[in-house]
C-alpha cells in the first residue's frame, strides 16, 4: 500500500515536471511578445502582451537570430570565430531594417531539431537557417515563413571514385542524412518511389554525419545542393567527393518567425524583399548613396527619400524607418551582392545563380512593388 | 494530528499546482494554434528506421514501439553485460596479483571520470568508425563479416514449424530447471554430488535435438556473405549500438566494480578466515563464502546503477542510434507536437525505470537476511 502511494507520487511529480517543461515551450510561444527570459511579475506580463516583438526587439536593442553554424557559406563560424554566411547575412538584414545596426544581432546556433522549439518558445526573434518551407511547418509547427531567400533542392553526394551516377545506381546502400530533415523525409519517399533498397543513417549533427562519411559508414550522403557544395568546398580536396545530377525535391529556404505577430512578420519579410528589390534597381552597398538622388522616382521612393510631386517621404506604414532599404543596403547589401559574398561562382561553393537569379534574369525573386 | 493535516495540504498543494501547469501549458498551446490532443500518433511517420521492419508508411505509435525495443536491447544487454565486467573488475581490484590489481584500479579510474557521452562519441568515431570500411571488409571462416558497417553472425532462419519448435525449446528449459531442482533436493537428502549444471545441460541438449529431428529442421542456419556493399544473411549489430553498448558497459561496469570491491571488503573478515581455516581455495572461498553475503550488500547500489544505465541510453542521440529518445526527436522535427512526445518519452523511461525498480525490490526481498 504505502510503495504505490509513493508510486502514485511519483507519478504525479514527473507530470507535474513534464507540464512544466513543456510550459516554458506553449507558454512563451503563446505571446508573440515573449521575450528571452522574461522578467516575472503581473505588470511586465501586461506590457509584455501589449507590446509587440517588433518593439521589444527594439527597446532590447538587438535582434536574436536562431542559425546554423556548421554549412560553410551559409551559416558557420569563420577563422575569427564570427558567424558567418548567406543565412547570417539575412540576420543582419533584418537587423539593419529594424534597429539601423547590422551589428545588433545576438547569433543561435541551432541543430535541426531543436529550431523549432527554439521559435516556438520565444528563445529567438527570428529562425535563419536554411529551413525549407512546407505546409506542415507552417501550420504545426506555429511558424510564419517569409520571402524565400534560397531556391534549393536535394542532391545526393558521393565519393567521386564510386560507380553511382544516378539514384538507381544506389541499390542496397547507407545513406547518411540529417534527422529531422525534410530531407530525410524526401529521402525516404524517393527511394520508396524508385524501389532503391537503403539504409538510413540518420545524424543530430554534421560533424558527426561527416566523420561517419569519410570513414565510408554509409555510401551517400544527401541535403540541399547549396550544403552538400558547402561541405565539399570546405574539403582539402574537393575533387574526391561528386554531386549526382538529380534534383529530387523543392527546397525553398528562408527566414522564419513566429505565428501571430503580423507586425513583425510584415518587418521581417519586408527586410528581405528589400534586398531583392535594391537588386534590381541595381542598388548596390558602393552606389547606394549615389542613388540617393537618382532621377527615378521609384528608385527615390525605395530608399526613403522626399519625392513625387508633393516632395514628401513615402512611409508604407511597416514600422520600419522609411529609409530603412538604406541601412539594409549600405550595411549588407542587395541580394546579389550578399549571394556573391557567400555562396556565388568566385566563392569555394561556386554556385550559380540558376533559380536564384531575379525574375528579369529568368529566375525565381521577384519583389512585390514598394508602393 | 498537525503532522497528517500538513501531509494533507502538502499533496493538495502539489495537485494544484499540477492542475495549474496543466491548464496553462492547454491553453497557451491552443492560442498558438498547436494541436493539444494525442491524435497526431495515427499520422504516417514518414521516416525509414534501420534495421527494422518498420515503414515510413506506419504510424507514428509504432515508431515509438520500435523505439521503445531498442532502448530496451540497449539496456538489457548493456545491463547483462556490465554486470559481468564490474564483477570481474571488482574482485580484481581486491587480487593479489600487483599487476591485476593495478590495472582494474586504472580501468576504474579512467573509465569512471569521463563523462560516459565522450566514451560513447569516442567509441563511435575513433573505433567502431575506424573499422574496415565494406569493400575491405574481414571474414572469419565464412562465419564472421566484419566491418564499420556492422558486424553480421550466422543467424536462424525459421522454416515450417519454427513456432512448434520455440515451443519445444522452451519446454526443454523448463525441464532442464525443474531436473536441476530435483538434482539438488537429492544433494540436500542424501549428499550424493548434484551435478545439477551437467543434468540440466544434457536434458535441454537432448530435449531440443530431438525436436529439431521430429520438426525436419524447423530453423536453418544462414551465413553472412558480402555481396558488393551489403551483407546477406546472418544477423547484423550496427556500429552505432555497438558504440552504444561498448560506451555504456565500459562506464557503467567502472561504478559497479567499486560497488563489488566495497561489498566485499563489507562482508566481515571473519567469513574470509574461516574460509581459510576450512582450506577453501581462493575461487571456493570468493563463490561459496564471500559473493553470496557480498550480493546481499551490493544489490540495492546496484539497482540504481541498471536505472542509470537505462536513462544513459538516451544518450544514443550523439550516434545515431534508433532508441526512443531519438526517435522521438525526429518526430518532433517533423512537425509533431513537442509537449505531447517529450510526455509519451518522459512516461516511457518511468514506466522502464519502475520496472528495473519493481524486479530489483523483489530480488532483494528475496535475498534478505532471514533472522530468526
Amino acid at each position: 500500500m504505502r510503495s504505490g502511494v509513493v508510486g502514485l507520487l511519483t507519478l504525479a511529480l514527473a507530470l507535474a515536471l513534464a507540464a512544466a517543461g513543456c510550459t516554458t515551450d506553449g507558454g512563451q510561444g503563446a505571446q508573440p511578445a515573449g521575450d528571452v527570459a522574461p522578467p516575472g511579475g503581473g505588470q511586465a506580463a501586461q506590457q509584455r502582451q501589449e507590446r509587440n516583438l517588433l518593439d521589444r526587439v527594439r527597446s532590447r536593442g538587438e535582434l536574436v537570430c536562431g542559425v546554423n553554424a556548421e554549412v560553410p557559406g551559409f551559416g558557420f563560424t569563420d577563422e575569427q570565430g564570427n558567424f558567418s554566411g548567406f543565412d547570417v547575412d539575412y540576420c543582419k538584414v533584418i537587423a539593419a531594417a529594424v534597429l539601423g545596426d547590422a551589428e545588433a544581432v545576438e547569433f543561435r546556433p541551432l541543430s535541426t531539431e531543436q529550431r523549432f522549439t527554439a521559435l516556438q518558445a520565444g528563445e529567438i526573434d527570428v529562425l535563419s537557417r536554411n529551413t525549407t518551407y512546407t505546409a506542415s511547418r507552417d501550420g504545426s509547427e506555429g511558424a510564419a515563413f517569409v520571402t524565400t531567400t534560397f531556391y534549393d533542392g536535394q542532391a545526393m553526394m558521393v565519393k567521386a571514385d564510386s560507380e553511382f551516377q544516378r539514384l538507381e545506381d544506389m541499390q542496397d546502400t547507407a545513406i547518411c542524412v540529417l534527422s529531422g530533415t525534410t530531407t530525410e523525409l524526401n529521402l525516404a519517399s524517393r527511394f520508396a518511389a524508385g524501389r532503391i533498397a537503403y539504409q538510413p543513417v540518420p545524424f543530430e549533427d554534421n560533424e558527426t554525419l561527416q566523420q561517419a562519411f569519410e570513414q565510408d559508414r554509409c555510401d551517400g550522403w544527401t541535403s540541399d545542393r547549396s550544403q552538400l557544395a558547402g561541405v565539399r568546398s570546405n574539403r582539402p580536396n574537393p575533387a574526391e567527393l561528386r554531386i549526382l545530377d538529380e534534383i529530387f525535391s523543392k527546397e525553398p529556404l528562408g527566414p522564419l518567425v513566429r505565428d501571430g505577430d503580423q507586425d513583425w512578420y510584415d518587418a521581417v519579410n519586408w527586410a528581405v524583399i528589400a534586398t531583392i528589390q535594391a537588386e534590381e534597381f541595381g542598388v548596390t552597398s558602393r552606389n547606394v548613396e549615389q542613388m540617393k538622388d537618382s532621377d527615378n522616382p521609384e528608385v527615390r521612393r525605395f530608399l526613403g527619400q522626399p519625392g513625387g510631386d508633393d516632395n514628401t517621404v513615402f512611409d508604407p506604414g511597416l514600422g520600419l524607418d522609411p529609409a530603412f532599404a538604406v541601412d539594409v543596403v549600405s550595411q549588407v547589401g542587395n541580394y546579389g551582392e550578399i549571394y556573391d559574398r557567400n555562396v556565388g561562382p568566385d566563392t569555394p561553393l561556386g554556385l550559380e545563380r540558376g533559380l536564384n537569379a531575379l525574375w528579369t534574369d529568368g529566375g525565381l525573386h521577384y519583389a512585390p512593388p514598394y508602393r | 494530528m498537525l503532522r497528517a493535516a500538513f501531509q494533507v495540504a502538502f499533496v493538495v498543494l502539489v495537485g494544484a499546482l499540477l492542475w495549474y501547469l496543466l491548464g496553462n501549458l492547454r491553453t497557451n498551446l491552443r492560442v498558438s494554434g498547436l494541436p493539444t490532443g494525442f491524435d497526431y500518433l495515427d499520422r504516417p511517420a514518414g521516416v525509414d528506421i534501420r534495421d527494422s521492419p518498420f515503414r515510413p508508411s506506419q504510424p507514428i505509435r509504432d515508431a515509438i514501439v520500435v523505439g521503445l525495443v531498442n532502448t530496451v536491447r540497449g539496456s538489457v544487454v548493456g545491463i547483462a553485460l556490465a554486470t559481468v565486467l564490474g564483477i570481474l573488475v571488482g574482485v580484481a581490484r581486491l587480487s593479489t596479483n600487483w599487476l591485476v590489481r593495478k590495472g582494474a584500479a586504472v580501468y576504474v579510474e579512467t573509465l569512471r571520470n569521463v563523462p560516459v557521452l565522450v566514451t560513447i562519441i569516442f567509441m563511435y568515431t575513433a573505433v567502431v568508425l575506424r573499422l574496415p570500411p565494406i569493400s575491405r571488409a574481414s571474414e572469419w571462416l565464412g562465419l564472421i563479416v566484419f566491418s564499420n558497417r556492422g558486424l553480421v553472425v550466422p543467424w536462424g532462419v525459421a522454416g515450417t514449424g519454427a513456432r512448434a519448435f520455440t515451443g519445444v525449446v522452451g519446454g526443454a528449459f523448463a525441464l532442464a530447471v525443474i531436473v536441476g531442482l530435483w538434482r539438488s533436493r537429492r544433494f540436500d537428502e542424501t549428499g550424493e554430488p548434484h551435478h545439477r549444471v551437467l543434468w540440466g545441460g544434457a536434458v535441454l541438449v537432448i530435449v531440443t535435438a530431438a525436436g529439431y529431428v521430429a520438426f525436419s529442421r524447423p530453423v536453418t542456419l544462414t551465413l553472412p556473405t558480402r555481396e558488393g556493399r551489403i551483407v546477406q544473411g546472418g544477423i547484423q549489430l550496427g556500429p552505432e549500438y555497438a558504440a552504444l553498448l561498448i560506451g555504456l558497459v565500459l562506464y557503467t561496469a567502472s561504478h559497479i566494480a567499486e560497488i563489488v570491491r566495497g561489498s566485499i571488503l563489507a562482508v566481515p573478515k571473519g567469513q574470509t578466515e574461516a574460509a581459510n581455516a576450512l582450506a577453501l581455495s581462493g575461487f571456493q572461498r570468493l563463490r561459496f563464502v564471500v559473493l553470496p553475503q557480498a550480493l546481499r550488500i551490493m544489490l540495492p547500489p546496484l539497482a540504481n546503477q541498471y536505472l542509470n544505465l537505462t536513462k544513459n541510453s538516451s544518450l544514443a542521440v550523439a550516434v545515431g542510434y534508433f532508441e526512443l529518445t531519438r526517435i522521438t526527436g525526429q518526430i518532433i522535427a517533423n512537425a509533431n507536437p513537442a509537449p505531447q512526445s517529450i510526455a509519451i518519452l518522459m512516461l516511457l523511461y518511468l514506466a522502464l525505470s519502475l520496472l528495473i525498480s519493481l524486479v530489483a525490490n523483489i530480488v532483494n526481498r528475496s535475498l534478505a537476511l532471514e533472522t530468526r
